[in-house]
């Protein structure tokens, strides 16, 4: 499974930035000042027809919109499964629900976003969107959510005839993740601007959103953006030594040596506590490897390493870094060609995401 | 599939038993769980009766030898309970849960510890014993806590579509085995009872007052249930290598979706019957040689239409005894596919076949009628478990006797 080529052959992206154009890499810029980070949305009604698009949910409209985005990109209308990750899915929806219930004494309820609010809400849509009834699974352990979702994909191609997976990611800046997360300082006390985020070296990050769907397919395709190589998890690591280990066991299984990683995506949060462990391995590790950091810009959820595959495959394909996203000096290599996204989320999910120029 | 795949330990607790050989007694002795909701608080308690474990929290902290003050959802230390018991009964031995993964599946997670805190969790300056459970609501916590509490660090995934939760999880577990990144996995899944389930079947009016009949054509809906169950799945040369005696084999699965309607399923079943189809095609295995199907029959009057005519459609003028077991245990949500996977794994062990409670008038869109008595010495090989979801998310297992 690890000497097999995963193409991703096209992707979509809805963000607090304006990523949802595949024919722009980062456009303009937005600085978020109040620690939530929002996304930035398409018109909706150029994806989803205006029956279904009153029906749904904010966060159902993100999703569906980055999946359609994908499926034009790739040029695949109806692929073999669809795989979603989330950590909180539409906890925005139940929250609602819960709130009338106790309001209303549990009388008088109404199904909406009760309906709306499981987990798995979204890869239905889609599959009902697409008519595709092929594989169908959602993936929902925090920072796992998304790896987990890859990993997936990658098995179901390497073990079966299925030629393309439709993975993505969602997840909402919801008010009481942001409430409740807050008593464990999860979300900085003072209010910063978010493209200075690695600037505080504080408690806490800031809370982000978005969504992001990428075809998995074991050929290439026209407009293939790069190559997925392998993804790796490991929960609660005690130091960055067992970090170090557990990637170099990595690189070995996929037969590469750190020095021809030309660039290293880093998916630290900006939270001082929770960024020891990462922070302290790609130091050691890295010291020498260009470095891009993302968080600044999506912020922190639960599925952002798929922001960082985003900007990873983008910066594969386009060969080209825009300097909001560079976080040191060393040289770049004229040809860009393996990238390591390194994540934490929580300081207890972390993650190796390897990938490879077509 | 090209290794085989190989169940060494099961474990179980639902509101017919805490352990394995409880619910079997149970299951026998025709012993149901549905009743008054005494340990869940909720205005619905004497309308809307439930299938629910008469255990306290306090109690299941016991259970597991945890403390309360631990913050261990009640979804937690159902699933505490259960895998406890899967991995004893397999004798893993702590170098193995080292190198074992686990997977677990839950559609609340925590969200009836969230209702039960709701305003003091999101107020700033309230303070209290409920801060244990400041991010339980999260789906994902409840698997790493009970990660931590058993120290398996290698695998630790999290699965949630609705009511197909736990068979998927087990398919998951499969496909890491076969795929050689695990020789060992603990899978299954979990769920508590809360006041947003309730009140939300309730609201999708899909709730019977009374105790439910599936496949019966006066059926009015489902019952709510709550457990867990887990299954430990190994590799064949793995148990070649511990001289284990395996108790049953996963011999195929399917997960399709049925892309029909976000809640409920196609008439004709579409999805289940492509589910049904695929666990045999992986297994290689025609249909008539399926002794038995424990269905997902939740008793609403769409899925068990549904379902019907998807096994009709499959099985032909040979359909195989077939029953529901959910009037025992009531819907358990996203624990019910590994629930009823024990089930029809204690079913090819002991060679029986659970009835089908509470069936007395045959539906007049499908031919087929379920098993309505206990059937011993049923000469059981091959069992097939349906599992079907919200989102049309369908999964079918197929477990085999040794």
């Amino acid at each position: 499974m690890s000497n097999t080529n995963y193409y991703i052959n096209g992707l979509g992206i809805v963000s607090p930035q304006k990523t949802y154009n595949n024919n722009e890499f980062l456009p303009e810029i937005v600085a978020y000042h109040d620690n939530v980070l929002t996304s930035i949305v398409p018109d909706f009604k150029e994806y989803i027809n205006p029956v279904q698009l009153r029906r749904l949910s904010r966060m159902l409209r993100i999703g569906l919109t980055a999946a359609i985005i994908c499926t034009r990109d790739s040029g695949i209308t109806k692929p073999d499964g669809i795989i979603t990750a989330t950590g909180y899915g539409f906890l925005n929806d139940t929250a609602k629900f819960v709130s009338e219930m106790l309001a209303q004494q549990e009388r008088h309820l109404t199904p909406t976003f009760f309906m709306q609010g499981t987990y798995n809400a979204l890869s239905g849509l889609v599959a009902l969107t697409l008519k595709c009834n092929g594989y169908n699974n959602t993936y929902v352990n925090k920072g796992f959510s998304f790896e987990t979702a890859l990993h997936d994909g990658m098995m179901q191609l390497y073990e079966s005839n299925f030629k393309t997976f439709l993975i993505g990611s969602y997840d909402e800046a919801d008010e009481i993740q942001y409430k409740v997360n807050s008593r464990v300082n999860h979300y900085k006390l003072e209010h910063i601007n978010s493209l200075e985020l690695y600037d505080h070296a504080t408690k806490g990050s800031l809370q982000g959103e978005g969504s992001a769907f990428f075809t998995l397919s074991k050929e290439q395709g026209e407009k293939c953006w790069c190559i997925l190589k392998g993804v790796t998890m490991i929960f609660k690591p005690d130091s960055s030594e067992f970090l170090g280990e557990a990637f170099k066991k990595f690189l070995k299984k996929h037969n590469i040596s750190i020095n021809e990683i030309d660039l290293l995506i880093n998916g630290l949060s900006g939270d001082i506590e929770n960024d020891k462990i990462l922070s302290e391995f790609t130091a050691k590790l890295f010291h020498q490897t260009p470095e891009i950091r993302f968080k600044h810009l999506c912020g922190e959820y639960c599925t952002a390493s798929s922001f960082g595959l985003w900007l990873g495959a983008s910066i594969l394909k386009k060969q080209q870094i825009p300097s909001i996203v560079k976080f040191n000096p060393a040289s770049l290599p004229s040809s860009i060609r393996m990238v390591l996204i390194a994540n934490q989320y929580m300081g207890r999910n972390y993650s190796f995401i390897l990938l490879e120029k077509v | 599939m090209s290794r085989r795949i190989f169940i060494t330990g099961y474990g179980i607790i639902t509101s017919i038993g805490k352990n394995a050989a409880e619910n079997y007694q149970s299951l026998v002795d025709r012993k149901c769980g549905f009743g008054t909701l005494e340990i869940l608080n909720t205005v619905h308690k004497d309308d809307l009766p439930a299938c629910e474990i008469k255990l306290s929290d306090q109690q299941l902290c016991d259970l597991c030898g945890v403390s309360i003050k631990q913050g261990y959802t009640r979804t937690v230390l159902l699933g505490i309970i259960a895998a406890k018991e899967a991995m004893h009964m397999a004798g893993l031995s702590p170098s193995e849960m080292y190198a074992t993964g686990l997977l677990s599946a839950t559609t609340t997670g925590g969200i009836r510890e969230l209702e039960r805190h709701y305003y003091e969790l999101q107020d700033p300056n309230e303070h209290g014993d409920f801060e244990v459970f400041t991010d339980t609501a999260n789906p994902g916590e409840h698997t790493e806590r009970m990660a931590e509490e058993f120290g398996i660090k290698k695998y630790v995934g999290t699965v949630s579509t609705a009511c197909s939760s736990s068979a998927n999880a087990i398919i998951l577990g499969a496909r890491l085995i076969t795929s050689g990144e695990l020789d060992t996995v603990i899978c299954g899944g979990a769920e508590a009872l809360s006041k947003f389930t309730i009140n939300g079947f309730n609201s999708l009016m899909i709730l019977d007052r009374d105790h439910c009949k599936p496949f019966d054509i006066k059926r009015k809906g489902l019952n709510l249930g709550e457990g867990a169950a887990y299954l430990v799945l190994e590799s064949e040369d793995t148990i070649q290598r511990s001289g284990k005696k395996p108790i049953a084999e996963l011999k195929g699965f399917g997960n399709t979706n049925d892309a029909f309607h976000q809640t409920a399923s196609s008439p004709d079943g579409a999805g289940a019957f492509l589910a049904m189809k695929m666990a045999l095609d992986t297994a290689s295995i025609h249909p008539s040689a399926v002794s038995y199907i424990n269905t997902h029959g939740t008793a609403t009057e769409n899925n068990d239409l549904s379902e019907g005519l998807a096994i009709q459609r499959l099985f032909g003028n040979q359909v195989p005894p077939f029953s529901s077991t959910k009037p025992y245990t009531g819907h358990t949500l996203a624990a019910a596919g590994s629930i009823e996977a024990v089930y029809s794994i204690m079913a090819l062990s002991q060679q029986v076949i659970f009835p089908n409670l509470n069936f007395n008038e045959q539906m007049e869109e499908l031919s087929i009628t379920p098993e309505k008595e206990l059937i011993e010495n049923a000469k059981l090989k091959y069992v097939l478990s349906n599992s079907f979801g919200f989102g049309g998310n369908v999964s079918s297992l197929l477990l085999a006797s040794l």
